[in-house]
């Protein structure tokens, strides 16, 4: 009961938090410089041409009305029309959403595993050379944007050794699974085409790891900086003096509860990853949503920037949800307080 | 612990499933038993030319909606037109066998090749002619305005013949067809969404063309996902003529970012690059082994447009004080190497351009003179001249601050402002809005200087970006629409020579270089006309591509 009570709680609070978020990005939309329909139509179109767009979109309506018309239609999944491709806007979503996703879900992979892996190292062997070798690589990690690792690894991988495919999710000359899930290294799976899933899989390696990096580092800091706390609590000594073996000791006691901050900033920094990833996937020629998104307020086009923040506000809302819902997992105090968990 | 084994097994089941599923027979008819043939040794298939290039996205390929560099390079591969751009700034005959124009030149008809096919295999006629225009006309965005306000309607007279009334005589009108890009018009009207705002005809398959073409031209479209690339393969019935290595497939790939343009050079998984790479970019590109930089004018011209009814630019004087200020040499120097300073007011290469224009040049004694002429010569510390160039340009602020220096060496301040394309558009469609001098690169729509001096100088075009000088000027507005209205070439391009005098001598310009367009190309493989100087000088003909041969990679 409670845990369902918690799940519907955060559910309503979410809906109020899209509302707003709704609202917000659409007037901020709407006050940008720049006639949206003559972006649209193009420099040299007639006036009438810009007339007839703005009547279309409502663009003449007052705010508030063209704020009903818009909730109204986005609430049957309808965001209009796309300016710039001139397409239902939820089509276009279908099309680039996946690949940012299957694009972040990797990075997120990358960031969760290897970040948790390389913290505990530094951890374990805290004070020492490897530990001195992993902090200093980490500060780099943090302080490089993405895209710096993104210029890196093309011109290293892609130009000068030519090992990794440098543009796009898959190669021109392999198939393309037909779509499931929209996330090609399932749909290939799933179709049985596996040139297809390791073609899919080889593009994802430099993009996903550039737009790793600095969450993996991020995480290896957060995950080593718990465990040395940690490390040096009672019940670590009680247990050593036990004679519980040291990787027990890690394992069961070190590791689960060093884990709740870093669960905690692995979500943030996904949900983050899915929206900042443009320059990445500008970089690599991805064709993802936060590239979509960002064409989208370079040239204006409302339906499009709304839809795409809109998306971006769900995404966080389910990473926090699940984000939760780990972390009371992991720590019972967090499970176990009135009115959170059971 | 419990969890993580559990995912792993799941992580390993799905992998083991498609492992299976991929080794797994396909589901196959029941084999028949066939006589025992003798099979002949197979041959690998010829690997396909693949001509890349990269371009600014997005890029439509609805005829009536696509009009910028990407949507017409597109454009030219996939439809066909009447007529057809030459290297020599003239039109050769495309679709169009032959064509008469009435004593009145309001009226053009057009006789029609026979037998030319769509690419879904029916034949195109007159009424697809006529469609094309009216629903280009119709819709009023894309390269409608090259013929809004010219032609009034479009009839097919018979399945090969085909008429257009025009409002007025036009000596544009013939050239201008080069940018009516024959459709379908079954297929469209096939595809069309209903409700739409055009009426019974709906959405006038905009939706439809927005990722399908329905045109005759030699490429047709293969695969178009959105925002990564179109890809076209070639036509094998097209009725004109491929080179001898013309590209089995075009790929117009949507990147101009540097690193990923020169990865894809250097792995030569690319062709020809856009046009938008800086001077720094292409140099990197040139040291590529087997990648040069081609470079060719074409008809663009980098203008500081001066609005001439705004203290203190509208004063002749200050305006030609400014002139003489600016540093053209060190100007032309900040371009790729072989930029020319603009004779005039339309760009050198353009037919009607009149070589013997007065040029200004930095003439520091000449521009005080002029100064002291102008009416606010005692009051220049009143004023100072707004400059807005554009921020999607980044490189225009090397000008706008060369600019700012060399004013200041007369006493003119300068305030140099960095604006967004779209606020500039919008501020240039009003004249208390427009700043004093907007930076801009303004191309020609045909090869002809009278297609520029109307959007340049006209009053019609006044309200619009191509124009922040706002003349507003009866007597020169008629002499364009005179000029225009001319039939005759040789007689409208010496009206065109004295319109050009006039408007130098009345100084609404600075005008800067004649573009130079650059882009790196593989020229170890690719035999690309435009980099050997044949180039059809009209925007996106450039990528034309049966005329370009590939033999590599």
């Amino acid at each position: 009961m409670s845990f369902i009570a918690f799940i519907v709680r955060r559910l309503v609070h979410s809906i109020f938090v899209l509302l707003g978020l709704s609202v917000v990005i659409f007037i901020i939309s709407r006050i940008m410089p720049g006639d949206p329909a003559r972006m649209a139509v193009g420099a040299r179109a007639p006036q009438w041409a810009v007339d007839n767009l703005r009547e279309q979109m409502h663009l003449e309506d007052p705010l508030y009305a063209q704020y009903y018309y818009w909730l109204r239609d986005a609430l049957h999944g309808d965001f209009g029309i796309s300016l710039v491709t001139r397409r239902r806007v939820a089509d276009d979503i279908k099309e680039v959403f996946p690949a940012t996703l299957e694009l972040t879900l990797f990075a997120g992979i990358i960031m969760g595993g290897a970040g948790i892996g390389l913290g505990t190292l530094s951890a374990w062997h805290k004070d020492k050379w490897i530990d001195n070798v992993l902090r200093v690589v980490s500060y780099l990690g943090v302080v490089t944007p993405s895209f710096v690792f993104a210029i890196l690894f093309l011109l290293l991988f892609g130009m000068s050794l030519k090992w990794m495919p440098t543009m796009g999710r898959i190669s021109a000359d392999v198939s393309r699974p037909s779509s499931v899930t929209g996330l090609l290294i399932i749909d290939s799976l799933l179709a049985g085409n596996l040139r297809a899933f390791f073609d899919a899989l080889w593009h994802l390696i430099l993009p996903g790891i550039a737009l790793a990096m600095s969450g993996l580092a991020q995480e290896a800091r957060i995950t080593r900086s718990t465990m040395s706390d940690n490390l040096t609590k009672d019940y670590i000594a009680s247990a050593r003096s036990l004679g519980i073996p040291e990787k027990v000791i890690m394992r069961k006691f070190l590791l689960k509860p060093s884990l709740i901050p870093t669960v905690s900033i692995l979500g943030l920094d996904f949900a983050g990853t899915m929206s900042s990833a443009f320059l990445v996937e500008f970089i690599f020629n991805w064709p993802g949503m936060s590239r979509y998104g960002i064409n989208a307020m370079l040239r204006k086009d409302l339906n499009a920037i709304a839809a795409v923040i809109m998306i971006l506000g769900v995404v966080f809302i389910i990473v926090n949800i699940a984000v939760d819902l780990v972390i009371a997992q992991l720590d019972p105090r967090i499970r176990l307080a009135p009115g959170r968990g059971e | 612990m419990k969890s993580l084994r559990v995912l792993s097994a799941m992580v390993v089941a799905v992998l083991i499933v498609g492992l299976v599923a991929a080794c797994a027979p396909a589901a196959t008819p029941p084999p028949v038993e066939a006589p025992p043939t003798e099979v002949p040794p197979t041959e690998p298939p010829p690997k396909k030319r693949v001509l890349g290039v990269t371009f600014s996205w997005p890029t439509w390929i609805d005829p009536a909606v696509g009009s910028d560099f990407s949507s017409t390079s597109s454009l030219c591969n996939l439809y066909d037109s009447l007529v057809f751009p030459n290297t020599a700034g003239g039109v050769d005959p495309q679709v169009a066998e032959s064509w008469e124009a009435s004593d009145d030149g309001l009226t053009w008809t057009f006789h029609l090749k026979k037998g030319i096919k769509f690419h879904n295999g029916s034949e195109l006629t007159a009424s697809d002619v006529a469609f094309s225009m009216n629903r280009l006309l119709e819709i009023g965005e894309g390269l409608a305005y090259v013929f809004l306000g010219v032609v009034e309607r479009a009839t097919a007279l018979d399945d090969y013949t085909v008429e257009f009334k025009l409002v007025e005589p036009s000596g544009l009108f013939l050239i201008s067809l080069i940018r009516l890009y024959i459709a379908d018009e079954q297929e469209v009207m096939d595809n069309i969404v209903t409700p739409g705002p055009y009426g019974d005809k709906g959405d006038y398959g905009k939706e439809y063309l927005m990722t399908h073409d329905t045109g005759s031209g030699p490429y047709k479209v293969k695969e178009f996902p959105l925002e990564e690339y179109l890809l076209m393969e070639k036509y094998e019935d097209w009725f004109g003529t491929f080179a001898p290595n013309a590209p089995d497939e075009v790929r117009f790939i949507a990147t101009t970012e540097a690193a990923t343009v020169r990865t894809l050079m250097s792995r030569q998984e690319l062709e020809i690059t856009d046009q938008w790479q800086t001077i720094e970019a292409l140099n990197a590109l040139g040291e590529i082994e087997g990648v040069d930089v081609a470079a060719f004018p074409v008809l663009t011209e980098f203008y500081y447009m001066i609005h001439t009814k705004k203290p203190p630019t509208d004063d002749v004087h200050f305006r030609r004080a400014m002139a003489y200020a600016f540093d053209y040499d060190a100007a032309v120097a900040l371009e790729w190497p072989g930029t020319q300073q603009s004779r005039g007011p339309v760009p050198a290469i353009t037919a009607g351009h009149n070589a013997d224009v007065f040029v200004f040049q930095r003439d520091l004694d000449k521009a005080r003179e002029e100064l002291a002429l102008s009416a606010y010569a005692d009051k220049l510390d009143e004023y100072s001249v707004e400059v807005h160039w554009i921020t999607e340009v980044p490189a225009e602020e090397k000008w706008a601050l060369l600019f700012q220096a060399n004013m200041a060496e007369i006493g003119i301040d300068v305030d140099i402002v960095g604006t967004p394309w779209m606020s500039v558009v919008e501020e240039t469609a009003s004249q208390e809005a427009s700043p004093h001098i907007v930076t801009i690169y303004v191309s020609a729509d045909f090869p002809e200087a009278g297609s520029l001096l109307k959007v340049r100088y006209h009053s019609d075009a006044a309200p619009t970006w191509s124009q922040n000088e706002w003349l507003l000027d009866p007597a020169l507005d008629a002499k364009i629409d005179d000029a225009l209205l001319t039939v005759d070439p040789d007689e409208r391009y010496a009206k065109y020579k004295d319109l050009q005098d006039e408007i130098v001598d009345l100084c609404p310009s600075i005008f800067l270089y004649d573009q130079v367009q650059k882009h790196g190309y593989q020229s170890a493989y690719v035999d690309w006309p435009a980099a050997r100087g044949e180039v059809i000088p009209v925007m996106g003909y450039t990528m034309f591509a049966p005329v370009i041969g590939v033999t590599g990679p």
